[in-house]
């Protein structure tokens, strides 16, 4: 009993000291919600369109950022196409905005495609995935709950982009 | 260690060494051991030289369980290295979901490894030990497998702004691999319900062992999900490698240990039954040959898990502790026949090939000059008999430096009782019997009063208590009372 007691009490504290090197106080944190709701009403390519600059609310992520990218001024802003990954509900392609290393904007091209509740998973999916991107800087993102196919097209044409990118 | 022990007790006379001849028809023992004239009734005269071999390398708790709390930080670590911003309830629950879900995931590589009859760790811990750190350990895994599936389904629900029922049903039947990995839980799970102590006890060992094997089915089932969904792995090739890695030396070590060695023991030490020997009404010796015995670096007080490879008994292994000092042509085993299987043995013929899968256990003589008592309970006089006449000479120097105490209910349940008796007189050393029950001697004679007056200077030595296990706890009780300190007590029992 006692052992029990020791294992429960040091797997929640280990718990909550990991997740609290993650935690950030919600400043923007329905900027996805937000971004879901309006990018519902655009159908097809560029429905969802979001700069990194509108999430400096996180401490964290705008030091993860920095860290990762150390853009330098007047880093040369380019453009990468990913490949159009295809799932069962349809294609996904994103492009992606790099200054220097560092993802500032994902447009998304291609999104699945197999009537309305295609639409209605990835309008709400598609800007997690972004803000996530945006966050990590890289293709190591969680799937989105109920979207797990785009979340994996999505995340397998964001790769292709990287590659290209050599980021 | 080992080797002091066993080249001290070389030049011991014979009784006390080797077991006495097999009552085997002379046929059948030819038939059974080919290999010439060192057979079963010759004394080990050749033993090798003790100073050519490397010592044994055994793991201490200490270092296992450093290794263990390692392994869990590097999993922290993992999971921080790759983990997105939690910025609000949805995605806390989810991150928590996570770590939960990573650290099942190392549990369970855990808790395979404990099982996986490595050596340094059969040796140092012993096979009692480990068995319940292994239960222990399932407990909390399964705990944690429970916390993992429910915080996911939390999370998810609340980020999806859906009620938790209906987000359980889309888990199940939209996220790649989760199905099949509710399945892989639910074996788990199951392996574990029937491991808990009332249940295990309803069933027999190779009904529990065979369902125990679903484990590693559940694992591999719950694998696949965990890089499809597991945003530590989906996005990073590396940890991917690191996982499979990790994943696969342990399958590797549980496929040498387990499957391999035993396979290859076979064939190098050509195991078989030499002979039968009826010791007491329902106990009986069994004679195993083999070549190059001396490989195995075997010690008094282990045990090996055997397979008679018979139509009767292939299909279940059974773990007897060697009942004298092995030699390098032949080990002993002393068997109680209590049903479950053990009652067939009786029709184990000489000439039948083994499977002998060990050593294992940790119930060793400790390094030491110290004095030792030995107290056994019915059967498990059998390790403690092949201690008995291997302990070193450096213990029996002082007079009644070592004592046995054996008990048993009735006195025809005594066994190598001419055996025990001849290492004594030998040794100059002291063997108490205890029989009777405890109405008919009004008193428990492993009470810590009897025991301190039976043994002098009783709290300075070294314990090794093997028996029932509820004789060994009161053994335990008893000695601590007359103020032996635990570190000192070693003891094993049937168990497992």
């Amino acid at each position: 009993m006692r052992r029990a007691i020791l294992a429960l009490s040091s797997t929640i504290a280990g718990l909550v000291l990991l997740l609290s090197f993650k935690i950030h106080i919600p400043g923007s944190t329905d900027a996805g919600t937000t971004a879901a709701s309006g990018s519902a009403a655009g159908t097809g390519a560029g429905s969802a369109d979001m700069a990194g600059a509108g999430h400096a609310g996180h401490a964290g992520q705008a030091r993860r950022e920095a860290r990762k990218a150390r853009p330098p001024h007047g880093a040369a802003t380019r453009t990468v196409t990913g490949t159009v990954a295809d799932t069962t509900y349809g294609p996904m392609q994103v492009q992606l905005t790099l200054a220097g290393q560092s993802i500032t904007r994902v447009k998304v091209l291609q999104r699945t495609d197999d009537g309305a509740e295609s639409d209605q998973i990835d309008a709400s999916a598609i800007p997690k995935l972004i803000n996530e991107t945006l966050a990590v800087q890289s293709a190591r993102i969680n799937a989105v709950s109920g979207a797990s196919y785009t979340s994996a097209g999505y995340r397998r044409s964001l790769q292709s982009a990287l590659d290209q990118a050599g980021a | 260690m080992a080797n002091t022990i066993r080249s001290r007790t070389a030049p011991l006379p014979r009784p006390a060494s080797s077991p006495p001849p097999p009552a085997a028809p002379a046929g059948a023992r030819r038939a059974a051991a080919p290999a010439g004239p060192g057979t079963a009734p010759q004394p080990a005269v050749a033993r090798p030289p003790a100073a050519s071999r490397p010592a044994l390398w055994r793991a201490g708790p200490r270092q296992v369980l450093g290794v263990i709390a390692a392994g869990a930080l590097g999993v922290a670590a993992l999971w921080l290295s790759n983990a997105p911003p939690v910025t609000s309830l949805g995605d806390a629950l989810t991150a928590a979901a996570n770590i939960l879900g990573l650290l099942a995931g190392y549990g369970v590589v855990v808790l395979v490894a404990l099982m996986a009859r490595l050596p340094p760790l059969e040796r140092g811990l012993g096979t009692s030990q480990l068995s319940r750190w292994h239960g222990m350990g399932g407990r909390y895994v399964l705990s944690v497998i429970a916390a993992h599936a429910v915080f996911v389904t939390w999370g998810y629900a609340v980020s999806a702004h859906v009620n938790v029922l209906s987000e359980t049903a889309s888990i199940l039947t939209t996220q790649p691999d989760v199905l099949m990995a509710t399945v892989g839980g639910a074996l788990l799970l199951a392996v574990g319900i029937v491991s808990a102590r009332a249940i295990r006890r309803r069933m027999s060992y190779e009904t529990w062992y065979y369902l125990h094997l679903y484990a590693y089915l559940g694992i591999a089932l719950a694998f696949a999900h965990q890089f499809a969904v597991g945003g530590t792995f989906a996005g990073s090739l590396s940890n991917r490698v690191f996982w499979s890695v990790l994943y696969g030396i342990v399958a590797g070590l549980v496929i040498w240990y387990r499957i391999i060695t035993p396979a290859r023991r076979l064939a190098r030490h050509n195991f078989r039954v030499a002979g039968l020997r009826q010791e007491a009404p329902d106990i009986m010796s069994l004679y195993i040959a083999g070549e190059h015995l001396q490989e195995l670096r075997a010690e008094p007080g282990q045990f090996f898990r055997w397979r008679f490879l018979s139509r009767e008994h292939w299909w279940q292994s059974h773990p007897y502790s060697l009942s004298a000092v092995p030699q390098p042509d032949v080990l002993r085993i002393t068997v109680k026949c209590r049903g479950d299987g053990t009652d067939a043995l009786r029709r184990v013929r000489p000439g039948t090939r083994v499977v002998a899968e060990g050593p294992y256990g940790a119930f060793t003589p400790a390094p030491g000059r110290r004095g030792v008592v030995l107290i056994a309970g019915g059967v498990g006089i059998t390790p403690l008999r092949a201690m008995f006449a291997a302990l070193p000479d450096t213990v029996g120097d002082r007079p009644g430096g070592i004592t046995l105490i054996y008990r048993a209910s009735h006195p025809r349940d005594i066994v190598f009782r001419r055996e025990l008796d001849g290492i004594a007189a030998t040794r100059g050393v002291v063997v108490h019997y205890l029989t009777g029950s405890r109405r008919e001697l009004g008193a428990d004679p492993l009470a810590a009063a009897s025991l301190t007056r039976l043994v002098p200077s009783l709290h300075r030595r070294e314990a090794y208590i093997c028996g029932p296990p509820g004789m060994v706890d009161t053994v335990i009780a008893s000695l601590r009372t007359a103020g032996m300190p635990r570190r000192r007590i070693h003891h094993e029992s049937f168990d497992f």
